[in-house]
């Protein structure tokens, strides 16, 4: 009898120390969900990766925010996620100058940071004057170039940060100055690299500011707990003026790896993630885990000028291309193949889709070129890239030749490697070696141009095709492939001088058609991006801005 | 008087060792190409401007001396994008980094023998034996099957389907989430100890010492452990050394799969984003800790066997 009391007594306390790990508090919803590995910082100015302006927009709320637009947006119409759009956030009204470089606005009342301390115009003015600071050497210090009043200056080291176009007129105004009309501004003010910040607790802690217990924020949540590399906790804030929506506590897991995320879903340790194994996509799907939300994204293929530079076979291996299989069998997440460079998503000054409007450019030039051949369709396609190729040949073009495709490693990306490396050569006889590298030294063979083709993807940063647009003028350091084109170039800075509207508009699509065109294709746009995400079917009301930012802040549990 | 020389020495060298390490790890990381700044969207001027920030537009042999010098004043420098300003010793030490990949290390270590040489003994006590021939096979399968296909197995098996394991060990803050790592980790050294033990207790068995002790009525038990064990352990002592740098490179895969926040993971993720300090500080620390654990199992064997000369040649 003894024995087996004792018996119990140790099985009792081995289950005791087991539980805690599964032991869940009813009544508290402790959303759990993993996005990525340790970000490099918290600090909202510092950080450039989509994990890190996530958190920053829960701690943080600035000028603008993303609220709910009433919209669901599974591609598969299920409502695990809303759609945000932009919205008032700690900015109350804005009025804008008849000129429309000014902009004045005025903050809402009882807004104040988790120590209780007001929200003031001044914490937005040290914000972005940080962030422009060459010494701050922030990743996002571009952002406001051409933008705000004495931006480039600042960031080229010839004006002091004071001198930004940015002034705290009192507590509760902020006057921002403009170089030029900008139709993205307002967007902009969302942005999570430009959300204030709090001079005394920067300067108080240094480095350690981001530290549970250090970092002060205005958001929907406070940061309680950050054990690196394991986990980031956040609970909702008191002095929030939002009020008690979303969950208790967002606990946000810290992995790259996808068989881990993906067992710790299914072990229901996560009620979301969104890093997929591409094989597991299908029986996600089927299970009814897996959904897919627009992503306002364009992966595409540089062919480089320097080592293609006869614009023929450009074209020609852009036409070889079979994107409808790429997105139905290669990569198979509900991609859409793209149609130019512009993602789907952005908006016209009009707010209408720019790939609805102006449809598939990448073909639009060569059809006037070349009426015979039927561009609608892929047959038609691959018979003109294969005349393009013999016209290339016939002044010269060595066909022996291997074209270097580089990428970083990646199962997906070799697998759209080989697919189009299998076209290029089934349609063109063209020779491709595949050259993959981790994403260091890929981008270093990027930047020296080593290559024939080489893959990107380019998240917009905001809702204006300028920010696809602007990367293949002459000189920019994204076009890697070198391609120069002063027409195109012209174009794009006649655009950038005008403000929003419709001649804005068709300057920047005169420029997109113009790359598709004679003596054009640097690059072969493949397919929009979808982002894929599973999420535990008691989970509602989570939210999705296009951009790439989950939110969480207004989600439930059923 | 032989012990303390040899121990003084072998300090001696293992410091030029460690100097070594860090100036081939020093300019092999800086030939790779790639910055710690570049991002899909940094321009150079950012790079330019990020490199001026942290010194990084220095010559190599400049940078190295300074680190060199920093190094010996006990400061490895800040991570230049993991943790952005964070000081390396305070990631490794403070963060508790170093520590859950000790206690995962010596745990899988420790159970690896505890249970690794009792099972060789078994193995050669019953030689031939059903037991024998079926632990042969257990431990053989053990070496054939890497680590992560033991993890992947063991989580999709206890902790996905019956759910009685965690997923995610964590910072292993509850006895359950030592097991499946410890396992993972300590599966393979087991059965190499295993096998190791047995072929060694074997040759010693049949060594004419052994058969004097039997002549001379010994117990079978007292023979075993106290006269065979003790020399077959001299090639499981020697196995200890390289089984150290093993266990933790084997970490690099444990520590991922199953979520633990320590030095392996770490040591990847500070090399593909070339995050310098970081690669140094971790490639220091490793190396010190195997150069550590040479040293012992190297005086552990002259506690084994006396006889063993390890300073004059042609013993």
């Amino acid at each position: 009898m003894k024995k087996a009391a004792t018996m119990l007594l140790a099985l009792g306390m081995a289950v005791a120390c087991i539980s805690p790990a599964f032991a869940e508090d009813a009544e508290e919803f402790n959303l759990r969900a993993c996005i990525a590995s340790e970000p490099e910082t918290l600090d909202p100015n510092l950080e450039s990766s989509v994990d890190g302006a996530t958190y920053a927009m829960h701690l943080f709320e600035g000028l603008m925010k993303y609220s709910p637009n009433g919209e669901s947006i599974a591609l598969d119409g299920g409502d695990s996620m809303d759609l945000l759009m932009p919205d008032y956030g700690q900015a109350e009204s804005y009025e804008v100058s008849e000129d429309g470089l000014t902009y004045t606005f005025t903050l809402r009342d009882g807004i104040v940071w988790s120590d209780g301390q007001p929200v003031t115009a001044a914490d937005f003015e040290y914000s972005w004057k940080r962030i422009v600071d060459p010494a701050n050497a922030a990743d996002y210090g571009y952002i406001l170039n051409g933008v705000v009043t004495n931006a480039t200056a600042i960031q080229n080291g010839e004006a002091e940060p004071d001198t930004l176009g940015i002034k705290a007129i009192d507590d509760k105004t902020l006057e921002i100055t403009l170089e030029a009309e900008c139709p993205y501004f307002i967007g902009l003010c969302g942005f999570a690299a430009l959300m204030p910040l709090r001079q005394d607790v920067i300067e108080e802690y240094g480095t350690e500011w981001t530290n549970p217990g250090n970092m002060i924020g205005n958001g929907p949540y406070v940061l309680t707990d950050w054990v690196h590399d394991s986990y980031i906790e956040m609970t909702r804030s008191e002095t929030f003026y939002g009020g008690d929506a979303g969950p208790d506590k967002i606990t946000w897991y810290l992995s790259d790896s996808q068989t881990s995320m993906l067992a710790s879903y299914q072990g229901d340790e996560y009620d979301f993630f969104d890093d997929l194994p591409t094989d597991q996509i299908e029986t996600l799907t089927a299970s009814g885990d897996a959904h897919a939300a627009p992503q306002v994204g364009t992966y595409y293929l540089y062919l480089s000028a320097k080592n293609i530079p006869d614009w023929r076979v450009r074209a020609a291996i852009s036409l070889a291309i079979d994107r409808e299989n790429i997105t139905d069998n290669v990569t198979q997440g509900g991609q859409v193949p793209a149609t130019g460079i512009v993602a789907k998503g952005i908006s016209t000054s009009a707010g209408e889709d720019w790939t609805e409007v102006y449809g598939d450019v990448t073909t639009k030039a060569l059809a006037e070129m070349y009426p015979d051949y039927d561009l609608e369709t892929y047959s038609g396609r691959c018979e003109l890239a294969q005349k393009l190729l013999e016209d290339a040949v016939a002044d010269g073009y060595d066909t022996t030749a291997t074209i270097n495709y580089e990428f970083n490693t990646s199962e997906s990306h070799k697998a759209i490697a080989e697919a189009i490396q299998s076209d290029v050569s089934d349609v063109l006889g063209l020779e491709i070696s595949l050259n993959n590298s981790e994403w260091q030294t890929y981008t270093n063979n990027l930047a020296e141009d080593t290559f024939g083709l080489a893959r990107l993807g380019w998240i917009a940063d905001y809702d204006d095709p300028i920010t696809y647009i602007e990367l293949f003028t002459n000189g920019n350091s994204y076009n890697y492939g070198e391609w120069v084109s002063d027409e195109f170039t012209d174009l794009v800075n006649q655009a950038k001088a005008l403000p929003g509207g419709e001649e804005r508009d068709a300057l920047l699509a005169q420029a997109e058609e113009l790359m598709f065109g004679e003596n054009g294709y640097p690059v072969a746009p493949l397919y929009f991006y979808v982002q894929q995400y599973c999420i535990k079917s008691n989970i509602k009301h989570a939210g999705w801005t296009p951009l790439g930012y989950f939110v969480f802040s207004n989600a439930t549990k059923e | 008087m032989d012990m303390i020389a040899y121990v003084l020495k072998r300090i001696g060298v293992s410091i030029m060792t460690l100097l070594l390490v860090a100036a081939i790890t020093f300019f092999l990381m800086n030939a790779i190409p790639g910055s710690p700044f570049m991002t899909e969207k940094s321009t150079p001027e950012q790079i330019a401007l990020a490199n001026a920030k942290y010194g990084l537009d220095k010559p190599l042999i400049v940078q190295f001396g300074n680190y060199i010098k920093n190094y010996l004043h006990g400061d490895m420098g800040v991570s230049l994008k993991m943790q952005e300003g964070t000081s390396v010793s305070k990631i490794l030490f403070s963060q508790g980094k170093f520590t859950l990949s000790i206690k995962l290390g010596l745990l899988a270590l420790l159970v690896a023998v505890l249970i690794g040489v009792p099972v060789g003994v078994l193995q050669a006590y019953y030689r031939g034996g059903w037991l024998d021939n079926f632990l042969r096979v257990l431990t053989t399968l053990g070496i054939a099957m890497p680590s992560f296909v033991v993890a992947t197995l063991m989580l999709f098996g206890f902790a996905v389907s019956m759910k009685i394991l965690p997923v995610q060990s964590n910072s292993l803050t509850t006895p359950a989430a030592y097991v499946m790592p410890v396992i993972t980790l300590a599966l393979s050294p087991f059965c190499r100890i295993a096998k190791l033990t047995r072929t060694s207790m074997l040759d010693s068995i049949s060594q004419d010492y052994i058969r004097t002790a039997r002549a001379k009525g010994l117990k079978t038990k007292i023979i075993l452990f106290k006269h065979a064990l003790r020399n077959s352990l001299i090639p499981v002592i020697t196995y200890l050394g390289p089984l150290t740098a093993g266990i933790i490179t084997g970490a690099l895969v444990v520590e991922q799969i199953f979520h633990i926040p320590g030095l392996g993971d770490y040591f990847v993720s500070s090399i593909l984003n070339r995050d310098y300090p970081v690669i140094m500080g971790t490639t220091m620390l490793l190396a010190a800790l195997i150069i550590f654990m040479n040293l012992i199992v190297d005086i552990a064997y002259k506690i084994v066997d006396p006889r063993i000369n390890i300073i004059k040649k042609g013993n």
